[in-house]
């Protein structure tokens, strides 16, 4: 490109066009992050779901605990795909931090609905209070425990945030459509048990990240992704 | 009465530069530089031409025991490109 060379209004006008499309035909993204997710929850829930249906115990371990596990190689990948990156948006910035946010969120809410009904037991205790249940068809009373009701489907609602947010941001269909669908299960997890809402989470991670992620990784392959999720 | 071109940035290569720089947080200058299919030397000077005007900032730092040159749009080099594309409208409105 010529050093001084100067331009009519005509031909500034196509070089912005032509290095703004530049910019924007260089966003890759591999996909490797929302395949990793899909497949965790994907897993986690449809095993969830199996333990429920076949009456099975892992004893102490959570099959969820996984989740945890799959922080290592996010950090990982994050770093390795940080490294490549020659360029950096400010789309890309806002989405970042959306899904930091959201992890966070996923931990708080975890935290919460762990900690949560036994802090009111004891918070019960102190003042002397004990929460029985009856069963209305033996007569028999027994201590009640308490729990946070259907937490599964606030799950489903916080999946579809920044699923949705990141597809309507990006006009990337794939998970606009997963975003959507997250919403309708958790309409459907309000009237299901806690065995079907296992089922729906392995779904949603299935609509929300497995499948998008797989899309972005073929484009990728292809060399010709221009989205950037 | 129309508004004179910025003739910093009525140039060929720094047009360029900027117009890539706007649409993105910091870019890699080996980007920019295969962008604009430029040469090392010469994208340099107009880049610091940039940065003399306080158009663009430009950070030097290491990366994996090599140098890596990142820019930024500055607050100032995005009023000066707003204005810029509002007076090549201008121009380009009578020129219809």
């Amino acid at each position: 490109m010529a050093e001084e060379k100067k331009l009519t209004e005509q031909e500034s006008l196509q070089l912005i066009t032509e290095m703004i499309h530049k910019v924007k035909s260089s966003f890759h993204e591999s996909g490797t992050s929302a395949i990793l997710w899909g497949s965790i929850i994907g897993f986690c829930g449809l095993f969830s779901f199996l333990q429920f249906q076949f009456q099975f115990s892992t004893g102490w371990f959570d099959v969820w605990l996984l989740t945890f596990i799959a922080i290592l190689p996010q950090i990982i990948i994050s770093i390795r795909e940080t490294r490549q990156k020659r360029i950096l948006t400010y789309e890309e910035t806002a989405m970042n931090a959306i899904w930091l946010v959201f992890g966070i969120s996923i931990f708080a809410l975890t935290f919460y609905n762990n900690a949560v009904p036994k802090i009111t037991e004891s918070f019960y205790a102190k003042e002397g209070i004990e929460l029985l249940q009856k069963n209305i068809a033996t007569g028999e009373i027994t201590t009640f425990h308490p729990f946070v009701l259907s937490i599964s489907s606030v799950y489903l609602i916080l999946y579809a945030v920044p699923t949705l947010a990141t597809g309507l941001a990006r006009k990337f269909k794939p998970m606009t459509f997963g975003g959507i669908i997250c919403y309708l299960f958790f309409i459907i997890s309000c009237f299901t048990t806690y065995k079907y809402d296992m089922l729906l989470h392995s779904l949603a991670g299935i609509f929300c990240w497995l499948i998008p992620g797989l899309i972005l990784r073929r484009n990728y392959l292809k060399g010709n992704a221009c989205v950037n999720v | 009465m129309f508004k004179e071109l910025d003739p910093i940035l009525h140039s060929q290569l720094r047009l360029a530069v900027m117009s890539l720089l706007i649409g993105v947080k910091e870019a890699e200058f080996t980007f920019i530089r295969e962008k604009t299919n430029s040469t090392a030397g010469n994208l340099s000077v107009q880049i610091q031409k940039l940065k003399d005007v306080g158009y663009v900032d430009v950070t030097k730092q290491f990366k994996d025991n090599y140098p890596l040159t990142t820019c930024k749009i500055t607050k100032k080099g995005i009023n000066a490109f707003e204005d810029y594309v509002k007076a090549l409208q201008q121009y380009l409105q009578v020129k219809k």
